[in-house]
């Protein structure tokens, strides 16, 4: 066997390894339902702003932390504890993914990322009131 | 229905620009045509001239599409969707300039741009390479001028136009105001949107037209290797592809770094790399084509691996297609901060991508029949594909690809006669390029999740039976296709990244030592020798700055590789290259690329969030998910924070933008006697010995302190409370800002000072921009306390004291209008501020087991006053305080993070990006040389 067949065979080597490590120690995304259902474990939940209830954040009671309500892909809404101070723009998110724990029956996040109106999106708020004006 | 004459609008300016489009991607067509007739068997210079006049009216139809949307920009023609969406009035010129690549039509001419500019130097400079080559030239910017043209097939978009009229956008047909002739007089259409807040800034101006040069400079190379492959010349074309190799290496490693500093000046992401697919899908081709430039390189000298450098150099054109596909279908969705949303030409892309893929794979065939043969299976997919079963079809289609590289390898590709020997500069070089290779395909398997997850769907149920017969809990995750980027980076990325990029820049630090065929392995470890040994000199002196902890054991070997790189290119400089400009370009280049990576490196992993318990809060350090990385700063407080202390003086809004000034002082540490007594969090602390106050007590705790379990009166006279110390001079002030933005939301952006040898960076996390809600008579929602006597409040500066109780007496009650039957109890309270005291008695009032609110009001300390509730048992007394809005304070929310050394980084990229330049100039001279000769 040549060099060169080696280098191969550990390179296969590798990517197999890689690709089984990535499957393996990726998270999952979920709804309510299972994270709940295995408190202490972190999951990621995707799900949209429940607009009808406000979103608390009370710096000076505690800097870090947002308290909001937000309905999963199954439409379950749950009350979020957010480890972090408000995010600008939490309003006007479109989509919400949150990497989070429960514990004690609460849902705590420790990270989110949100799906904002931005210079990619195409579709645009402000033609609706256009339009309502229009009329 | 009768046509409706619009009043206002440039139709004319859609029409023309429309007709433009429509002629460039014909002529890019009939250059494709052209070209390819004329390198078909032995040439036809007659079908070569007909394609480069073709690919001129291409040229100019699009230099003059680009023209005109700029006219349409400066203009602000607001009929246009394009310029509504990504324009307004308050933007200045160069903004205005910035706009045109707001959108991804923008993105597509501006790489079409700097193809037709790449592609005119070629028409000059390639010579007899000239046919091929652009046959793949014009055969892309049909591809990509297609994505322009906006027309229909039944409901399905093909292209997105440039020129589409605000009315003719599919989100606005039929709206009633489509059908107004002066609708462009209404009050939305007299401004646009404007570009996001993100993009308002000056690297706007400058990263994308990098970025784009660099994306469109890979399809020189990858070109090149199609010609050679289509003409047999496996080694031939090499030689003109290698300049261009690294020309493009520079252009998009600028442009990448370009977007870490603006990642790191400009957003809020908190460092320069943020491991983004959108940042990694321009950094995986990057990573190949650093390996395909320099086998390019090597091959130069013997012919070695010649299917690797053809699998890296095509390998890189094709993964900025699928960078592309990545960002602009809308498939990463949910799994990255950046947003897309679909706009409906996924398809189109996917089928530019997989066209490209598949003629490299092709090409890679050396029989002609079997050539036909794969094209025909491809196009009999890509038509069942559209009809039936795409997702199918893409997985069949990578499985094809991947059978016809493993043949063209076995069969087609030339190998060397003689095996590399071990200790070559050839086989090390090749090793380099497999570690890169790895690595960009790691990269691509955490960016790729999510078509990971799409391209699982259609095996579902095969999965799911799997999972049922083996009981695995991987087929079950396979067969739900969920998966999610992990948001631990250290696990997704660095576990892989970092032993990769030890080896690899190891390899940076030896390989030129090694002699092409052979080299006796004593003089090169001799060689070695020195420079190592001054890597291992300045590597103490780094771990004693530095505190790095046993689990950071593979970065400080990677720090080491990165060191060793500097002293052994150092070391080739002066004692082989010797200062010559012409030897010492990769050198210095290497020299750049090591310090880049040393400035990464440390800068991240001894990143310090000084925001972050600023007072070394011990009771918070065993709790559950603190992550408190935020300080509070109420107006005019001075807080410490890290080695400075810091108050937020005022706000004030310039344009856009609201500025918030922070204040820096010194930090006077505290000196602490020997047998000194401080408290901390209810607890008691001796001093062992004297002492300088460090950041936070928990530093010295073990050292210095000695814990007092029961403390005894002593003690407690003569404790004060541990601080740190006190502000000292002023030192600078730093402005983070927040830019306003109704339509998409404000965007918080950083200030930093920069040091020589670190930077502090601030940003805030949290201000309030709207007033806050008061009552008719100006006071702020009220905030209910439950305290007993002793106990005080703060409210906005004002410390409420609760001094006694005393009930009232019969014959008090007339003085406070109160009932005989009524029991009333007094409340003492001090109001403190400063320099002034005021004492004052709410009463708590109950009149037939009803209570009687006694709203106390102090007009000139802007307080007020209720007792709610007086519980007698344990003699809670329940009090809401009303502040008014002339006594609040404003506050904000900051977090501040040094970056120590992170100037190498900088200083790196720009040695980089010099030594590349001296190494391309060298081997354009040398390419010229030989084509002379």
């Amino acid at each position: 066997m040549s060099k060169t067949h080696i280098v191969l065979v550990i390179v296969i080597a590798l990517v197999v390894g890689l690709v089984i490590s990535q499957f393996t120690g990726m998270s999952t995304s979920v709804g309510f339902q299972e994270a709940f259902a295995n408190p202490g474990k972190e999951f990621k939940i995707s799900g949209t702003l429940d607009r009808s209830r406000p979103v608390d954040y009370q710096p000076l009671v505690d800097v870090e932390a947002t308290v909001f309500y937000m309905a999963d892909a199954n439409n379950e809404v749950q009350k979020v504890i957010l480890r972090k101070a408000k995010p600008t723009g939490l309003e006007q998110s479109e989509t919400i993914d949150l990497y989070g724990t429960v514990i004690d029956g609460e849902f705590h996040a420790s990270d989110i990322l949100m799906k904002c109106p931005s210079k990619y999106n195409e579709h645009n708020h402000s033609l609706e009131t256009a339009d309502a004006n229009a009329r | 229905m009768n046509e409706i004459e619009y009043v206002g609008e440039w139709l004319w300016a859609a029409h023309i620009g429309r007709f433009l489009v429509a002629l460039g991607f014909a002529a890019a067509l009939a250059g494709f045509f052209g070209y390819l007739k004329g390198s078909l068997g032995k040439g036809d210079a007659a079908w070569i001239k007909f394609g480069r006049r073709a690919f001129i009216v291409h040229a100019i139809s699009f230099f003059l599409v680009i023209a005109l949307v700029y006219v349409l920009i400066f203009n602000h023609r607001y009929e246009f969707q394009y310029v509504w969406k990504h324009l307004n009035d308050a933007m200045p010129i160069n903004f205005q300039i910035s706009c045109f690549w707001g959108g991804q039509e923008g993105g597509f001419l501006l790489w079409m741009f700097w193809h037709i500019v790449l592609a005119l130097v070629l028409i000059r400079t390639a010579g007899k390479w000239e046919g091929t080559v652009m046959t793949i030239f014009t055969a892309v910017q049909a591809f990509l001028a297609s994505m322009l043209l906006g027309v229909y097939f039944g409901d399905y978009q093909f292209g997105l136009d440039p020129f589409l009229l605000m009315r003719e956008a599919t989100a606005n047909i039929n709206l009633p105001w489509t059908r107004n002739a002066e609708y462009l007089s209404m009050p939305q259409f007299t401004d646009g949107q404007g570009l996001n807040p993100l993009l308002q800034n000056y690297w706007m101006v400058i990263h994308p037209p990098t970025l784009f040069l660099g994306f469109a400079s890979t399809l020189v190379p990858f070109a090149f290797a199609v010609a050679g492959l289509w003409k047999k010349e496996f080694i031939e074309w090499m030689r003109p592809a290698t300049p261009w190799s690294f020309f493009s290496v520079m252009i998009l490693g600028t442009g990448i770094l370009m977007g870490g500093a603006w990642a790191y000046e400009a957003l809020s992401f908190g460092g320069f790399w943020a491991w983004d697919p959108v940042e990694n899908s321009s950094l995986v081709p990057w990573l190949m084509l650093v390996g395909g430039a320099h086998l390019l390189m090597v091959n130069r000298v013997r012919l070695t691996s010649v299917f690797t450098t053809l699998l890296l150099i095509m390998g890189t054109f094709i993964m900025i297609v699928y960078s592309t596909f990545l960002t602009k279908s809308g498939i990463l969705g949910d799994t990255s901060v950046h947003s897309f949303v679909d706009s409906g030409i996924l398809p189109q892309l996917l089928v530019y991508l997989l066209t490209f893929a598949g003629m490299g794979a092709i090409m890679m065939i050396g029989n002609l029949r079997e050539r036909w043969l794969y094209t025909g299976l491809f196009l009999a997919m890509l038509l069942v594909g559209i009809f039936a079963a795409p997702l199918e079809m893409v997985v069949l289609f990578c499985i094809v690809i991947a059978w016809l590289f493993i043949r063209a390898y076995r069969k087609y590709i030339p190998k060397p006669q003689v095996e590399e020997a071990l200790w070559s500069r050839e086989f090390w070089m090749f090793i380099g390029s497999i570690v890169l290779l790895v690595s960009a395909l790691q990269i691509t398997a955490q960016t790729s999740i999510a078509v990971f997850n799409k391209l699982l769907e259609p095996f579902a149920g095969t999965f799911t039976s799997l999972h049922e017969s083996t009981g695995s809990d991987f087929f079950k995750s396979l067969s739900e296709h969920n998966f999610a980027p992990s948001k631990d980076i250290d696990q997704a990325y660095h576990l892989w990244q970092i032993p990769l990029a030890f080896l690899f820049i190891t390899l940076i630090a030896t390989t030129q030592y090694l002699k092409y065929k052979d080299t006796p392995v004593k003089q090169f470890l001799g060689k070695i020798a020195r420079p190592f040994a001054a890597a291992a000199i300045l590597l103490v002196i780094l771990l004693m700055s530095f505190d790095f902890e046993a689990r950071e054991f593979p970065r400080v070997a990677l720090l080491f590789a990165t060191i060793f790189a500097f002293t052994a290119n150092f070391d080739y400089l002066i004692s082989i290259a010797k200062g010559k400009w012409d030897k010492s370009g990769a050198s210095i280049a290497h020299i750049g690329f090591a310090l880049l990576i040393f400035g990464a490196v440390i800068s991240t992993a001894q990143k310090d969030i000084i925001s972050r318990n600023q007072i070394g809060d011990i009771s918070a350090l065993n709790e559950e998910l603190n992550n408190r990385e935020d300080i509070l700063l109420m107006q005019n407080d001075t807080l410490p924070m890290g080695d400075y202390f810091i108050s937020y003086r005022d706000r004030y809004t310039e344009g856009i933008h609201v500025r918030f000034m922070i204040d820096y002082f010194e930090r006077v540490p505290r000196e602490f006697e020997q047998g000194e007594v401080v408290y901390f969090n209810e607890m008691f602390f001796e001093a062992k010995e004297a002492h300088t106050a460090g950041r936070t007590i928990s530093e010295h705790l073990e050292s210095h302190w000695l814990f007092i379990p029961i403390p005894n009166q002593r003690h407690a006279n003569e404790a004060t409370r541990w601080t740190n110390g006190h502000a000292g001079e002023f030192l600078f002030t730093l402005e983070p800002r927040i830019q306003l933005n109704e339509q998409m939301g404000n965007s918080p952006e950083p200030d930093t000072r920069h040091y020589w040898n670190k930077d502090l960076y601030t940003h805030l996390r949290w201000a309030r921009l709207t007033p806050p809600e008061t009552d008719e008579n100006g006071f702020l929602g009220g905030r209910a306390h439950d305290v007993h006597v002793g106990d005080s409040v703060l409210v906005s500066n004002i410390m409420v004291s609760i001094d006694s109780l005393t009930a009232v007496l019969p014959q008090e009650k007339e003085k406070y209008a109160l009932l005989e039957q009524d029991l009333a109890v007094k409340i003492h309270m001090t109001l403190r501020e400063r320099d002034r005291t005021r004492p004052i008695e709410p009463l708590y009032i109950v009149r037939d087991s009803l209570i009687v609110p006694d709203m106390v009001e102090i007009d000139d300390w802007g307080l007020r006053f209720l007792v709610n509730q007086f519980s007698p048992v344990d003699q809670t007394i329940n009090l809401t305080i009303w502040e008014h809005e002339s006594i609040r304070r404003d506050f904000i929310v900051m977090q501040a993070v040094i970056f120590p050394q992170i100037n190498v980084l900088w200083i790196g990229c720009i040695i980089m990006i010099i030594g590349t330049t001296l190494a391309i100039r060298h081997r354009y001279k040398l390419s010229r040389k030989q084509k002379n000769a």
